[in-house]
Parts: C-alpha cells; sequence; structure tokens
C-alpha cells in the first residue's frame, strides 16, 4: 500500500516542496524515519556527521539539510530521479564512487533508498538549527591580534629581588620569572666550563689546553667580554654558525631522486659557502634574508651575490617524468610550490601557511587565497644555473631558459630512444625532430665556462599537456604566473584567481598584489616591513634555542596558535625590538646573549628545582646538551691532531679517511644522506626542519665502538703522546690533548692500570674520544 | 679469529639462542603508544615486489582476455605511464585451490598449497602511475618523498620488544630506494635499519658491527674502562638523562654486537629449514624475517631484489617464469614456517608491490604500469585466510568491486597490529599527521 502510494507520489510531484504537513508528507517522512534513516545512521554516519570537524567529502548524512545540500561532488540526492541521484549510484557501486565502503548494502536497503528518492525524498525538518554553511573564512581582524603579529618597543626591565646578579637587561627578565616560580639560579660556572661551553656554542672548536688555562687565570675582570669578543672574530664562527641556518634552509646537494628533470646540483657548495662568510660579516639579518630570496633585485648587486639564491635555486625538487598526465605533473609542480612555502613561511616567518594548501588554515588566520598569492611567488620562479660573472640580461635569459629546454629535450629523446613504445617509428621521427631543436640551441647558446651559481630567476611556468604523450614545462622568461585557489589541493578543481601578494593576516588591510617580477623581492620586503615584528621574533627565538637548546617558544618554527607559547614573552619582545634598532646584528644578540648571567649559570642538576621545572622552562641553570653530530666530530678531529683548517670549496666525502676537515663541508645529499648523518639526528633536508633531534641509540655507539674513524682518530691521538715516556705524565698529556683538562687522580689509576701495552694505549685513546664528556656540552 | 669462535669465546659457552634469549628478557618491554584494542597480530612483515607484479598473470585470472586478444576496448582509454596496444593474454593456467577454491597461476604452486592462509585482495588501487610516487604512496601513504612510512609509524605506535635489535629492519639487497623506510618528522629512531641480506654475513650486513681490531674480551675490557670514566664523569657532574641513557646504550651495542651475529647468521638453521625456502637472496630475507620477528623485531620489510625488479615492460612471460620460483617458494616458506612455530597467528604478512600491470601490452610483449587495479595478499594474524576480497573489471584494468585503496589497506594493517589508524597521529608544522592522512577504512571482511 505504502509502496503503491509513494511511487504515485513520484509521478504526480517528482520535486515536492519542502514538507509541511499533512496525512501524506507524513507517510513519507514517516518512511524515511523507517526506513532511511536508520540505514544512513547504520551505514554512514560514521564518517558523514554534523558532528565531526571534518566530515568526508564535506557530506553530511545526519542532517536532512545536509542530505539535500550534499557534498563535495555535489547534491547527493536529486528529488524524483534515483537514476541521477549521487547517493544512489554510490550504492549501487554503479560509479567511482562506492559508498559505504566496508561493502555494498544488501539490495533490499538499496531498493528502499530508490523508492524514497523517486517519491522526492521526503525528510522531516532539521532536529536542530545548523550553522551557517562555512564560507567567511578565517577572522583576520581578531587573527591580527595574535602576540607573535603585535608590533615591537623595548620593554623596561622589571624589577628583581637580587639586583647584584644581572649582568644584562635579559637577566632581569630571566631573574623575575625565576622569583616568580619559586626558583634561584644556579652559581656562575667555573671558567674552564665557561670557555669550553663559549667556544664549542660560538665556533664548535674545543678550546685547546693551553687556552683554557690561560683563560682561567686570567686576572682581567673583562676577561670573559674578551673572550666572547675574539671568538666571535673568529671565522670557524661562521663555519658553526652558518650551520644552524643550513639547517633552517633545508640545504643539500642533490634532490631526493635526483633524476633527469630534478638532477643533482654541483654547485650547491657556493650557497653554503656564501652563508658562512655572511655570518662571518655580520650581514644583517634582513639583508641576509632578502639577499637569499631577491639577490639579483636587490640594490647594489653584485653577480657574486646570485649565489645566495641557492636557499632557493638548490631547494627539493620532484621528479617530472614526461609520460605522466597534465594533471599529475601540475600535481608535482604544485608540490614544487608548496615546499618553498613551507620552506618560507615556517623558516623565516614561523607560520604553518602550508597548512591552507588545501582549505582555509584550521586554526591560524590564514586563508587558501593567502597560500596560493605566495605559492604564486614560486610558480614565477626558475631554478637555473645562473653565471656568477657579468653577462647581459638579455643574453642570460636566454642562456637559461636555452639549458632549461636542452636537458628536456634530451631527456624525453632520450627516453624515446630506450624506450620506443608500441609505435616505433612514430617515436623515431620525434627523437629526430628532438635532437634538431636540441642541436640548433645548443649551437646558438653561447658556450659558457665560468663559475656558475645555483639560483633562480623570474619566469612563470605552465604545464603543457597538449601533446597526448609527453607533458612538459613550459617557462615563459619574466612572465609572472598568478595561481587560481585549488580547491581541496586538487588541481583539477582550480577556483578564483589569486594575485601573487603576502598573508592578509600580516598586513593591516587586504594586501596589495606585488608587481616586481615574481615577487620575489616584493615578499622579501614585507617580511621586513608588515611582518617585521614576527621575522625578528622568529630569528631571535632560534638564536636563543641555539644557545640553551630550548627557544623561548619551544616550537621555532610555529609561533602561531598551535605553536608553544614563549616562556618569557617579554624577554623575546625586548630582545626583538632592540635586535631590530641594532641593525639586525646576529653578533649583537649572541654577544647580548652570552653576556648574560642565565648563559653563564653552571649546568650541574639540582634536585629541589628540578622538581619545580624538571624541563629548565625558567631557567635556574644552563641546560646541559648532547653535542651535535658536527660539533662531536669535530672536536673529535680536533683533540687527535687537528682540523684542517681549509675553508670553502667543494664537498668533502665523510667516508674518506684522510678527510680531516670540519663537518660542515661535509656533501648533505637528500636522498642518500651520509649514513653516520643519518645515525646522529642530521636533519632530513627534503623539508624544512625546525630543530634537531637528540636520540640515543645503540648503533650510534657501534660507531664509536668500532668504526674506522674512530679507530683512526684513536691511532692519531696515542701518536700525539708516544713521545712522552713516563706513564703518568703520557697519561697526563692525553687528558689535555683530549678533553683539555688533566686527569682526576682516580681517573690517572684507571688508565694507568689499563695501559700496558701500546695497544691499550690506544684503547684508552678511543675510550677518551668515545667518552660522554667528549659528547656533552655542559 | 673466525665469527664462531668469536662469538663462543664472547659467551663462555652460553648457547646461542640462550645468550639472545637471556639478552632479550633482560631488557624492560617499553610501554605502548598504541594499541588502542587488543591485536590480533604483534607483528608484521611486508615481502615488496618492486616495480608492480602483474595481477593478471599471477592472481588475478582474465579469461576474456583471451577471446578478446589484440583488440583494444573502451575501458583500456586510461593513462598509463606508456604508450600501450591491444589486449595482451596471460599465458599461464589457473586452477582452483585450498578450501575456498581460489584461483591461482600455475607460476605459484607453493603459495596455491597455503592459499587457505591468505586473503587475495584482488580489488586494490592506487593513485600514480610512476614508481617513485606510487612506491611512496604504498609506503608512506602520500606521493611526497618527505612523510614518515609505514614501518617507522609502527616503530613510533608500538615500540620495539628487543631492545638489543631496531623495531624496524629492512632487508634490501643493495639497499635501493633509501627513502622507502625513513622516518620523515618522526625522531630519527624509527627510522628503518636496513640490512643487506644479499651480503653472506652478519658484519656486513650491519655497518660498524664488529670491530677489526679486538676480540670480544678485550672489546669488554676496553668497555669496562670507558664506562667506568663515564661513571667518574656522571658521579661529578650529577644525575643526567643523557649521561645515564648513553651508558646504557654502550651496553646494548656491546650486546647487540652478539644479538646481531647471532639472528643475522643463518649458518645455524637446519636444512630442512633451508630447503624449505630455498638458497635464493629473497629466501635468505623471508627467513631472516622470520629470525627477527621471533626475536622481538615489530616490522621487517624484504625487498625482493635490487631495483625494480618486476617491471616487466617487456619480455613479462620469460620473466615471471624466472622470477616467480624462487618467490613463490619463499613466500610460502615463510607462511608454514611461522605457522608451524606458533607465530604467524601474530605475525601479519603482506605481499605486493607499488601497482599492478595492463592487460594490454607494452611493447608487444610486456605489460604497462597499473594503478587502476591489482592484487595485494594479506595473511596471518588477524587476517581471514583462504578468501578473495574484491575484483577487477572482465580484463583486469580497474577495481570496480570492493575496491581496497592504499589507505585502506593501511589501516586494515594497522588494525591487525592494535591501532586505530585516526588515532595513531604526531603532530608536525602545526597539525596533526597520520599514515593515512584524512583517508582509509578498515575492510572489516579481510579481518579474522
Amino acid at each position: 500500500m505504502h509502496r503503491t502510494l509513494a511511487l504515485a507520489a513520484c509521478l504526480s510531484a517528482p520535486l515536492a516542496a519542502q514538507p509541511a504537513g499533512g496525512a501524506e508528507t507524513l507517510d513519507r517522512t514517516a518512511f524515511f524515519e523507517r526506513k532511511i534513516r536508520p540505514a544512513l545512521a547504520a551505514h554512514c554516519q560514521a564518517c558523514h556527521s554534523s558532528k565531526s570537524k571534518a566530515p568526508m567529502g564535506g557530506l553530511v548524512l545526519d542532517q536532512p539539510s545536509g542530505i539535500l545540500r550534499g557534498g563535495s561532488r555535489g547534491p547527493a540526492v536529486v528529488r524524483g530521479n534515483p537514476g541521477t541521484s549521487l547517493l544512489l549510484q554510490a550504492l549501487r557501486y554503479a560509479g567511482g564512487l562506492q559508498m559505504p565502503p566496508a561493502g555494498k548494502l544488501p539490495a533490499a536497503v538499496i531498493s528502499d533508498f530508490e523508492e524514497w528518492i523517486a517519491s522526492g525524498a521526503a525528510i522531516p525538518r532539521d532536529t536542530t538549527p545548523e550553522a551557517a554553511p562555512a564560507a567567511k573564512g578565517p577572522d583576520f581582524t581578531r587573527g591580527r591580534q595574535w602576540w607573535a603579529f603585535q608590533p615591537l618597543a623595548e620593554i623596561a626591565a622589571p624589577a628583581v629581588s637580587t639586583p647584584a646578579w644581572p649582568k644584562t637587561k635579559i637577566d632581569h627578565f630571566v631573574l623575575a620569572a625565576l622569583t616568580r616560580n619559586k626558583l634561584a639560579p644556579s652559581r656562575e660556572a667555573a671558567r674552564r666550563t665557561l670557555i669550553r661551553r663559549a667556544s664549542l656554542d660560538l665556533t664548535g672548536v674545543p678550546p685547546s689546553y693551553a687556552e683554557i688555562e690561560a683563560f682561567a687565570a686570567d686576572p682581567r675582570p673583562d676577561a670573559y667580554e674578551k673572550l666572547i669578543g675574539s671568538l666571535l672574530l673568529s671565522p670557524r664562527y661562521g663555519e658553526r654558525w652558518g650551520r644552524h641556518w643550513l639547517d633552517v634552509a633545508r640545504w643539500a646537494e642533490d634532490n631526493p631522486t635526483s633524476e633527469a628533470t630534478n638532477q643533482p646540483y654541483p654547485f650547491a657548495w657556493r650557497y653554503r659557502d656564501w652563508v658562512i662568510e655572511a655570518m662571518n660579516a655580520d650581514i644583517p639579518y634582513d639583508r641576509f634574508v632578502k639577499m637569499q630570496l631577491a639577490a639579483d633585485q636587490l640594490p647594489g648587486f653584485r653577480r657574486d651575490d646570485l649565489r645566495a639564491l641557492g636557499y632557493l635555486g638548490a631547494a627539493p625538487v620532484y621528479h617530472k617524468d614526461a609520460r605522466l598526465s597534465k594533471e599529475v605533473i601540475e600535481t608535482l609542480s604544485t608540490d614544487d610550490w608548496d615546499e618553498r612555502v613551507d620552506a618560507v613561511t615556517r623558516g623565516i616567518l614561523g607560520l604553518s601557511v602550508a597548512c591552507a594548501r588545501c582549505h582555509d588554515h584550521k586554526f591560524d588566520p590564514i586563508s587558501a587565497r593567502d597560500y596560493h598569492g605566495l605559492a604564486g611567488v614560486f610558480a614565477s620562479t626558475m631554478i637555473v644555473k645562473r653565471p656568477l660573472t657579468p653577462i647581459d640580461p638579455a643574453t642570460e635569459s636566454r642562456l637559461v631558459w636555452n639549458q632549461d629546454r636542452i636537458t628536456r629535450l634530451d631527456y624525453m629523446s632520450k627516453m624515446l630512444t630506450g624506450e620506443p613504445g608500441t609505435s616505433p617509428e612514430e617515436s623515431r621521427k620525434r627523437v629526430i625532430a628532438m635532437t634538431a631543436e636540441s642541436d640548433a640551441l645548443k649551437r646558438e647558446t653561447p658556450a659558457f665556462e665560468g663559475p656558475l651559481a645555483h639560483a633562480v630567476i623570474d619566469a612563470g611556468v605552465w604545464v603543457n599537456g597538449t601533446d597526448s604523450e609527453l607533458t612538459t614545462l613550459d617557462f615563459r622568461m619574466g612572465v609572472p604566473r598568478d595561481l587560481p585557489v585549488f580547491r581541496g589541493g586538487n588541481v583539477a578543481n582550480p577556483g578564483e584567481i589569486v594575485p601573487r601578494r603576502f598573508l592578509t593576516v600580516l598586513e593591516p588591510g587586504e594586501p596589495a598584489p606585488f608587481r616586481h617580477g615574481a615577487g620575489r623581492l616584493d615578499l622579501a620586503e614585507k617580511i621586513f616591513t608588515a611582518a617585521a615584528p614576527l621575522a625578528a621574533r622568529v630569528i631571535v627565538n632560534r638564536v636563543w634555542g641555539w644557545h640553551f637548546g630550548r627557544a623561548l617558544a619551544a616550537t621555532p618554527s610555529d609561533l602561531g596558535t598551535q605553536g608553544e607559547r614563549p616562556t618569557h614573552p617579554e624577554l623575546l619582545d625586548d630582545l626583538a625590538a632592540r635586535f631590530i634598532a641594532n641593525g639586525w646584528s646576529l653578533k649583537w644578540l649572541h654577544r647580548e646573549i652570552m653576556l648574560s648571567a642565565a648563559y653563564r649559570q653552571d649546568s650541574r642538576p639540582d634536585a629541589k628545582a628540578a622538581s619545580i621545572d624538571p624541563g629548565n622552562r625558567w631557567l635556574w641553570r644552563m641546560t646541559p646538551r648532547r653535542l651535535e653530530m658536527e660539533s662531536w666530530r669535530d672536536r673529535m678531529i680536533e683533540a687527535a691532531g687537528g682540523l684542517d683548517p681549509a675553508m670553502y670549496g667543494p664537498s668533502s666525502d665523510l667516508e674518506d679517511k684522510a678527510n680531516l676537515r670540519r663537518t660542515v663541508y661535509a656533501r648533505v645529499s637528500r636522498g642518500r644522506l651520509n649514513a653516520v648523518f643519518k645515525l646522529f639526528d642530521f636533519p632530513d633536508a627534503s623539508q624544512h626542519s625546525p630543530a634537531r633531534e637528540v636520540t640515543t641509540s645503540p648503533l650510534q655507539q657501534l660507531f664509536a665502538m668500532n668504526s674506522p674513524f674512530m679507530l683512526d682518530q684513536a691511532r692519531r691521538l696515542a701518536g700525539r703522546v708516544e713521545s712522552v715516556e713516563e706513564p703518568a705524565a703520557r697519561v697526563r698529556q692525553l687528558y689535555r690533548q683530549a678533553l683539555g683538562r688533566d686527569p682526576s687522580a682516580r681517573e690517572q689509576d684507571l688508565a694507568l692500570s689499563f695501559a700496558t701495552t701500546p695497544e691499550r694505549w690506544k684503547q684508552l685513546a678511543q675510550a677518551l674520544l668515545a667518552s660522554n664528556e667528549m659528547m656533552f656540552l655542559e | 679469529m673466525n665469527r664462531r669462535d668469536f662469538v663462543q669465546s664472547l659467551s663462555g659457552g652460553f648457547g646461542l639462542m640462550g645468550l639472545a634469549g637471556a639478552l632479550a628478557a633482560e631488557q624492560p618491554r617499553p610501554v605502548f603508544r598504541a594499541p588502542h584494542f587488543t591485536p590480533k597480530a604483534r607483528h608484521s612483515i611486508f615481502l615488496f615486489m618492486t616495480g608492480g607484479p602483474s595481477h593478471i598473470d599471477l592472481f588475478d585470472p582474465k579469461p576474456l582476455l583471451a577471446r578478446h586478444a589484440g583488440e583494444r576496448p573502451g575501458a583500456v582509454d586510461v593513462r598509463t605511464e606508456r604508450t600501450t596496444g591491444g589486449l595482451l593474454p596471460s599465458p599461464f593456467q589457473f586452477q582452483r585451490h585450498g578450501q575456498a577454491g581460489i584461483e591461482v597461476s600455475e607460476l605459484l604452486p607453493n603459495l596455491a598449497r597455503t592459499i587457505d592462509e591468505i586473503a587475495v585482495v584482488r580489488g586494490m588501487y592506487t593513485f600514480n602511475p610512476t614508481h617513485t610516487p606510487a612506491r611512496n604512496l604504498i609506503q608512506s601513504g602520500n606521493i611526497a618523498a618527505t612523510r614518515p612510512t609505514l614501518g617507522a609509524w609502527l616503530s613510533y605506535g608500538l615500540g620495539t620488544e628487543n631492545q638489543n635489535l631496531p623495531g624496524f629492519v629492512v632487508l634490501s639487497p643493495g639497499n635501493n630506494g633509501g627513502a622507502l623506510w625513513r622516518s620523515g618528522f618522526l625522531p630519527s629512531e624509527h627510522q628503518g635499519t636496513a640490512i643487506n641480506q644479499a651480503e653472506p654475513v652478519p658484519e656486513k650486513m650491519i655497518r660498524y658491527l664488529r670491530n677489526p681490531d679486538l676480540a670480544p674480551a678485550s672489546q669488554r675490557e676496553q668497555l669496562d674502562l670507558a664506562q667506568a670514566l663515564n661513571r667518574e664523569h656522571a658521579a661529578g657532574f650529577g644525575p643526567d638523562p643523557f649521561l645515564e641513557g648513553r651508558i646504557q646504550a654502550m651496553e646494548t651495542a656491546y650486546r647487540m654486537q652478539f644479538a646481531a651475529l647471532d639472528v643475522f647468521d643463518l649458518a645455524g638453521e637446519p636444512a630442512h629449514i633451508r630447503r624449505l625456502y630455498g638458497s635464493s637472496q629473497f629466501a635468505n630475507g623471508c627467513l631472516l624475517a622470520r629470525r627477527l620477528v621471533e626475536r622481538g623485531v615489530r616490522t621487517v620489510h624484504v625487498y625482493y631484489g635490487q631495483g625494480q625488479v618486476w617491471d616487466d615492460h617487456k619480455s613479462i612471460n620469460k620473466n615471471l617464469k624466472k622470477r616467480c620460483p624462487d618467490m613463490d617458494q619463499a613466500a610460502a616458506a615463510l607462511i608454514l614456517d611461522l605457522k608451524q612455530r606458533g607465530l604467524l597467528e601474530e605475525t601479519v604478512i603482506v605481499w605486493g608491490g607499488e601497482f599492478g600491470r595492463t592487460p594490454v601490452s607494452e611493447s608487444g610483449d610486456g605489460r604497462d604500469h597499473n594503478p587502476y587495479g591489482y592484487t595485494m595478499w594479506l595473511a596471518g594474524g588477524g587476517i581471514r585466510g583462504g578468501q578473495v576480497h574484491g575484483a577487477t573489471d572482465e580484463f583486469g584494468f580497474k577495481a570496480v568491486e570492493n575496491r581496497v585503496s592504499i589507505h585502506d589497506l593501511h589501516a586494515t594493517l594497522l588494525h591487525t597490529l592494535g591501532i586505530d589508524h585516526e588515532r595513531l597521529t604526531y603532530r608536525y608544522a602545526g597539525r596533526d599527521f597520520r599514515l593515512t592522512d584524512v583517508h582509509g577504512q578498515v575492510v572489516r571482511p579481510l579481518l579474522a
């Protein structure tokens, strides 16, 4: 009876209005309640519920209005027309969409849905008022109130209970926080500890025994200040702190796969060298960053500065196999841009903008439009090798375009030659044509012999899918590309075009479009005008973290709402304000931090303080740390007989026994990272890394116990003291060389009773190199 | 000193197995981060067929291909990697096996005999037609070469059961594709430890496993000295987790030298077991996988051969005939051997590649990549064997029935190990990441 009625209703009123009462409507909504709602509840609502934050496919099936509205694929139900209703197609497993995924529902249930839709899909009103569809996007006005975006101003030092303790302004903030938390600072560390700490922290190289003793005996009241001053002048400083920046810049010399279209970067060492030089020269941080984004567009540009563009020019790139579809290649291109957006925003701005690639950021005030406004800058930026010697712009543009085109043509013709596919004749013709074009370009391209840098140049990229077999990239020199919002991160679902521009939340109003070329310079300028307070907080926070082992805001690449709030917000703000006032000088910042009483504290544990603050958030002591792999290796080589002091140049191989250069000069690979690097928590350079992990694993200790490197260094170290005849004197000399100190009586005894043969002396030397003390920064 | 003397001199009469057992037993079992519910399996083994083996010739018979050989029906007009020709029938015969009467190719007689342990998933599909992104998908749920891999997630979620060995071991001859066991943004201790099972001896498989100069007793004395000095240092400094942790790790490393020599040394396996697995590289990998899970290693991935061996763009029939016998023998042996030791019910096994192959030909006698539909199989803990799940279309091009995505497979695999794939998360770059991203459904019919 009911069935006949419903079907009749379908014929007469296929597009039933929203039910408003009446016997027939009640009857039909009763059908919904009896048959459809239970089925939806049992099989669909686990994934499609209004209670879930992100219902699958945007489809909500526990609210009648949601059923009618449908999801991202459009309406789920076309009233009266089961055949075109997506819901029914999915239930029937008729097309690409098959629901529920766990298995097709019984035929009887499916026919209930068919009947219900055919009869006009009557449903009762929503049981609860539903929120308006979310289309408004992030609340930028509220977003602009976030602490990290606020203007910076110097803050008066708080009054402290122990006025004798503070040495710099920093200490007032630290001491006030300690007092608030019922803690007190530790005493100042011993002179010998201080010189070791300051040297390893600032230069990554240990002081010699003589330097340590001279410092310990230095009667001048400002001996420590003088020490910091001289360490800051050491060229070793740039090698150590340049390496910190290289982590942020996810620097490496190849690509994760390094195939035909994402080849290695043989000149990437020139960027590494530029970073070391820039650090040593204390180039102001704002200029340091601007050069990495747009050196070629800054006033006073010299071609040598192109090396700085390695930040973008040696970025990780995905291989784009020409046999892939246009859509896949476009997706890979958006992945490339995404990497750049991520590296710049997390690395320099401390914001996770890449979260807004597929949808407005769920937590931070960043929209998908913001994301695509930035991504457009990188869609307009081409990775190329640029000459470091003078060349006129037109010739350079021609040169880099030709080189790229030649690489792609040669790659495709090689591919078609090797695998001609099912129509070898057709392939052969194409290879001939491509070879001819490539040869012509090679004849036309000026021979270039001089030094090159992996850099970028302004050129928009479009994916060319006109050829049915080969998809390639078209670069248009000097032509920027604004991107559409790829909805859901899907290149097949483009929305409105967004001009290249900065992040809305960091601007007072709607951001103006970028005007210069790709927009790299505009972006760089915005970072240090509109976003200057944020950029300053980010780098000051990072530098603090590298000195203390924990940044003031413990998530250095995320100062957004999902990051940790700073433990000392006023200190961070004051330091950032003064950092800008002091010309963005990193060396000023080091001095300010290292001269503080907070930095000079002893690092020994204290049970009482640890019970209040086990993580040392309030800085009741200096936090002791394991050295990074580079410092550990460098320290051992230095102890065993000295590091090779040569700076700069092509990378060396960590596996090479004769390689005694500093570890910063070792080759860094994205695809095949050296095993020792991997073992000791070297970050994966395929993406930006916020901070180093510190792990302690047995495999690391196998390296310390058994590796050829350790055995070699032990041999060197033992050899250095061989000439000392008297055993006790030899032990003393060994300790001075290895650890820069004299042994205790107990250590002396242990060593003497162990070192009974020349072989045992070598083993003793290895024990000192492998010791905890060698790896530990007090 | 040869290795046997070396181990003898260390263990002082302690039998090898006894030593390994004693070493494992003295370690406290780590707390599980997961499980979210009672797991069926505690270990997993992934037999990875790099290159993409042909479902059409191995597990998914398509008799219609013979009738339409050479034709190009509309269904083939889906973009694959290369240019393809007409439909290419499989020359291999399929017969029904086991209680469920599941059709298996004549290329796989041993797996056919164990088919009642196996759930054949014929409805697999993936999202990318080229090797590198597709391998990233199957190993990490994402085409990017940056996300944590399956084994790293499991190590992170479940910890290790044996402190003397890594929680995630990869047996990969030549270590091809090093990125496929990366830890991504997870702590680096979770990355796979790659062992080259093509190397004949444990010392070559694990770097720095053995000191070239020192006998164990001498090294023990050196370590005693080093540790005495470390304790002096620690006493002078005060309690510190790094200093303590490294002293412990030194001891574990010392013991690991011998635990690893034991676990990776196949010489002690009885002849009948060696015969069961065969003598190929892959056989060694499968046998090592059993020895590793037996000793509490959480996840073992075994790679078949070096490079994209199953990538049969041409001469597929000849290649399969050459390659299948040792794969078949060793994979089936692994199932049988685990079963006879009572380990199969706590070990879930996955077999498959990054995609399948086309029913149409390439270069005349090859098959192109096919991400739209292909076969993988599961067996062991938590899995109901003796079933076929899902189906491809009449030619084997697309999965059309009970389709199972990579994320569904991952969700199901995690489920057998007691992990809710939606709750195994890691906070990174401002949001919670998971192996299955926002996708994945546990495929209930596959579960026991």
